[in-house]
């Protein structure tokens, strides 16, 4: 039952655009991802997020690791990326 | 991308637990039929609660947007969406945002659809654009829903279906269907998927929104079904209705 609470709420990153817009200042959803730890490739709206989660978490759907973790406090943001490749920021053309 | 104040100009019952709000944005611009706006409330102390809710309306239509909201209980934005939003009042809005699970006419198809529940709402705006440009595109929508009167969008689905050229709309009704009932009843599954997709062939691109088991399984399917990885896009809903 408590796992079947977990899954209803899991969301996507599609759920965090805004935010991740608001912080990396470019769409990021379309951007390509690859996971760090199971080589997981796809696109970080494709990445599970919680919603509970202190912070904005987004996991890997395929080995549930931790692809970013993302803190906004009101006078910093602090990012851990250890759990990506490579992130691609699109500079705006 | 900033925060604007937006109008409410209609609100719309769709069916005992969805609305339709009518905004009108003055700082409008058009969307990709997939986006969202987020909304933002303030209650007098400060307190602050921000969701997310899929465009349901066409870019087309210039200077508003509709926003299709289920309520949810002990939802926090959605009962205030529902209970106390009026005509003219002013609610705090960003976007469009997004810009993966989006689509527009120019991308082409063929297109699968597949939705569940308030998922249809994002699938909406691509089918209302697709009829505003006249695209030939093939389309298809699946649908599952729990009860005929779930159904959300069912006039108009009927409408679109019945032009030339229009999506071919297959429902599911889950638990309960009225009396001659001809369509699906059951949940999605892969012999279903087999069926509505099968006409598409396997250039289709398949956009699936929904719960998120619902989501999950329908992109496995559609996977095993042969359909490339890279032609599904997925956004799962939770249980606030919308994508956050």
């Amino acid at each position: 039952m408590e796992a079947d609470l977990m899954e209803s709420l899991t969301l996507d990153g599609n759920a965090v655009a805004g935010f991740l817009e608001e912080i990396f200042g470019a769409e990021m959803t379309a951007s390509p991802s690859q996971c760090a730890s199971c080589g997981y490739a796809g696109y970080l709206g494709t990445l599970l997020v919680y919603l509970h989660a202190p912070g904005v978490v987004l996991r890997c759907p395929q080995c549930k690791g931790i692809v970013l973790r993302i803190v906004k406090t009101p006078r910093a943001v602090y990012l851990d990326a250890r759990g990506v490749e490579c992130i691609r920021i699109t500079l705006r053309g | 991308m900033v925060w604007q104040l937006a109008t409410v100009r209609a609100v719309r019952q769709e069916t005992p637990r969805v609305k339709t709000i009518t905004l009108e944005l003055p700082g409008w611009s058009p969307h990709r039929p997939g986006q969202h706006y987020d909304i933002r409330l303030t209650a007098p102390d400060g307190y602050q609660a921000q969701r997310s809710y899929s465009i349901a309306s066409e870019p087309e239509r210039v200077g508003e947007i509709d926003l299709t909201v289920e309520w949810i209980e002990n939802g926090e934005v959605s009962s205030y969406l529902h209970d106390v939003v009026a005509l003219d009042d002013r609610l705090e809005v960003r976007g469009p945002i997004g810009g993966y699970f989006v689509w527009t006419a120019e991308m082409g198809g063929p297109l699968l659809l597949v939705g569940g529940g308030s998922g249809v709402v994002p699938l909406m705006a691509m089918l209302r654009h697709r009829a505003a440009v006249g695209s030939s595109v093939p389309a298809r929508l699946l649908y599952s829903s729990r009860t005929p009167e779930d159904v959300i969008y069912a006039a108009e689905l009927e409408r679109l279906s019945r032009q030339p050229g229009g999506v071919e709309v297959f429902h599911t009704l889950t638990r309960s269907q009225p009396p001659g009932w001809k369509g699906y009843a059951r949940r999605i599954d892969r012999a279903m998927l087999a069926e509505v997709l099968q006409p598409l062939g396997m250039q289709a691109q398949a956009f699936i929104c929904g719960p998120t088991l619902l989501v999950e399984n329908v992109a496995d399917h559609l996977v095993q079904l042969g359909l490339p990885p890279s032609n599904i896009r997925t956004e799962r809903f939770g249980p606030t209705g919308g994508p956050s």
